[in-house]
């Protein structure tokens, strides 16, 4: 799906003294198949931005198009633009509530009119999905958890809806690194079937050197870039400027530039990246 | 959800907002006993002199004091109507079985409502002024005495500070769970009242479920840090009594006899024009 923002602004309590600025003047586009990036500091207004894709935030001011719905019209069919846009907050774990895993999973499904087999079945396919053993969890209430599997559970929450644009806000925060390699890895899995366009925030450069095909920005609620990675990356201007920090793999290759030896490869990931410096050697 | 505006304080910088908040506290005090002195329509004035002198040395727009007056608008209604239909009045303007309205209930729920609406606006102030931080502060030195009769006031204090101080982080957390329930499909404003009771239960109960855990992690972050309430405490604001307190003081208490004065008819200054302004001396 693709979804268009243009002109988009949105201020906080106006009219107040608490009055604040969040979003100014945003346009840009997410075309079918990104896996796109927003970055910036805190308080830039990622979230706030994110939070507009499924009308969670009205359209204050400007327009927002997601696939054929407009979300700047005056009524919004709010059920099918959930269904389709599914969005991870973050900590999701604490949004658990249900009795058992399943009907936690079921939620969201059952509230977008899935028949009760649907349900049970888009159910089973996501706890799969995230690693959760279906018959193992489903009957188990959700706090009897480990902090990893209420976090799996609660993405199968989002997932079960089958939605085709997936949001993730921070969706690797306060996990170890294995955790946050699955949680990636699962996302790349489900980009090659269930979703087709997956957008992330995230303050780690790694993931979004790795994951991300584009990348978006922000800095006190303005669009400072809309660009990819490899390029980000290069504008040393805008890295330092709003305070972002480089990939590994980017930091590697200047140390050794810094030696004398130049990789000349745009390789943003670790295996590329290894094999472009054994490749030099090699050589 | 993120307007809410508990504690409702104004930030502004004003002769009301640097003055201590134990004078404030006072002088609330004090104005509430005014209200209640005030007996006829001039003496009312002056309480409304009051209220609208304090607004304009806060730097509050004064409709955002009047905005306060929405809470009990039901309040004013019921009471205005009570007062209206049963008060034992003697000029019947008409009746009807046991109700009958009189010239003295038309006053007399006139001045109820009047008072009312004077004692919402005067006290909105006090919370538009303070910090509900600086308001416990005051409360616990105001109730200082207390300690020698065994009331932990400094617990109390900060019970009372802890839970102000949580009510704008839960609020935040109820938006943001709503907002995750939201993006699940979950709608919280259709359907009948059981039916949109039972739609609050996602909300609710990983509320509870967090209220729990906070207050947890909030206990030991306390106990880490040796927390305990010893009485040689020191604090990083110290609040002081300063000449504005005491004109503060003395500007309500001008006001208080300003309106016992009228009650009173000390001066028989509005005798002469007793005809023209018969509704006050009512």
């Amino acid at each position: 799906m693709r979804i268009e923002v243009k002109e988009l602004g949105f201020v906080y309590s106006p009219k107040s003294p608490f009055e604040k600025v969040a979003l100014d003047d945003i346009t840009f586009t997410v075309n079918e198949g990104d896996t796109l990036g927003i970055v910036g500091s805190t308080g830039s207004g990622k979230s706030t931005l994110c939070r507009h894709f499924n009308a969670l935030i009205r359209v204050q001011r400007g327009e927002i198009t997601v696939g054929e719905i407009r979300l700047h019209a005056k009524k919004v069919d709010l059920k099918t633009l959930r269904k389709n846009v599914g969005m991870l907050f973050q900590f999701p774990e604490y949004q658990l509530f249900a009795d058992t895993v399943k009907k936690d999973v079921e939620f969201g499904p059952l509230n977008f009119g899935f028949s009760a087999e649907e349900a049970d079945a888009a159910a089973r396919e996501a706890l799969e999905l995230v690693g959760l053993d279906f018959d193992e969890v489903a009957s188990k209430s959700p706090f009897e958890l480990s902090g990893g599997q209420m976090r799996r559970a609660a993405i199968a929450g989002v997932l079960a809806s089958r939605p085709s644009v997936l949001v993730l806000d921070e969706p690797t925060a306060g996990l170890d690194p294995r955790g946050k390699r699955e949680i990636l890895e699962l996302v790349t899995a489900l980009k090659a079937g269930v979703t087709g366009t997956v957008i992330i925030i995230s303050h780690n450069m790694d993931e979004i050197a790795e994951f991300c095909n584009r990348v978006v920005v922000l800095e006190n609620g303005k669009l400072l870039a809309d660009t990819t990675p490899d390029e980000l990356f290069n504008r040393s201007d805008i890295v330092e400027r709003t305070e972002l920090d480089y990939p590994h793999t980017v930091k590697i290759k200047r140390l050794l530039a810094e030696k004398g030896v130049f990789i000349d490869s745009s390789a943003l990931n670790a295996d590329e990246l290894s094999a472009a410096i054994a490749g030099r050697f090699k050589a | 959800m993120k307007d809410i505006s508990l504690g409702q304080f104004y930030p502004a910088d004003s002769f009301t907002h640097k003055m201590d908040p134990r004078a404030k506290l006072v002088l609330v005090v004090a104005f509430i006993v005014m209200a209640f002195l005030a007996k006829n329509f001039l003496s009312y004035f002056a309480v409304m002199l009051c209220v609208i002198s304090a607004t304009l040395v806060s730097r509050i727009p004064i409709l955002k004091v009047l905005k306060s007056i929405k809470a009990i608008i039901f309040i004013l209604i019921f009471t205005g109507i009570l007062n209206l239909l049963f008060y034992n009045g003697e000029t019947v303007l008409w009746s009807w079985w046991q109700i009958k309205i009189t010239v003295e209930g038309i006053i007399f729920s006139l001045k109820m409502v009047l008072r009312l609406v004077l004692l919402v606006m005067g006290t909105t102030l006090l919370t538009y002024t303070t910090t509900p931080t600086a308001i416990t502060d005051g409360m616990e030195s105001l109730m200082h005495p207390l300690k020698y009769i065994k009331v932990p006031v400094h617990d109390i204090a900060v019970i009372m500070s802890i839970a102000l101080r949580f009510i704008p982080i839960i609020s935040e957390e109820v938006d943001k769970i709503m907002m995750a329930q939201k993006a699940r499909g979950a709608a919280f404003d259709n359907g009948g009242l059981l039916k949109r009771a039972k739609a609050l239960l996602p909300v609710l109960i990983p509320l509870f479920v967090s209220a729990f855990r906070r207050a947890d992690e909030l206990a030991l972050a306390l106990d880490a840090r040796c927390y305990n309430a010893t009485p040689n405490r020191t604090r990083y604001k110290q609040m002081k009594f300063s000449l504005r307190d005491v004109l503060g003081v003395l500007g309500t208490a001008a006001f208080i006899v300003l309106v016992v004065a009228l009650n009173n008819n000390f001066w028989g200054a509005y005798e002469p024009v007793a005809s023209v302004w018969w509704l006050f001396s009512v």
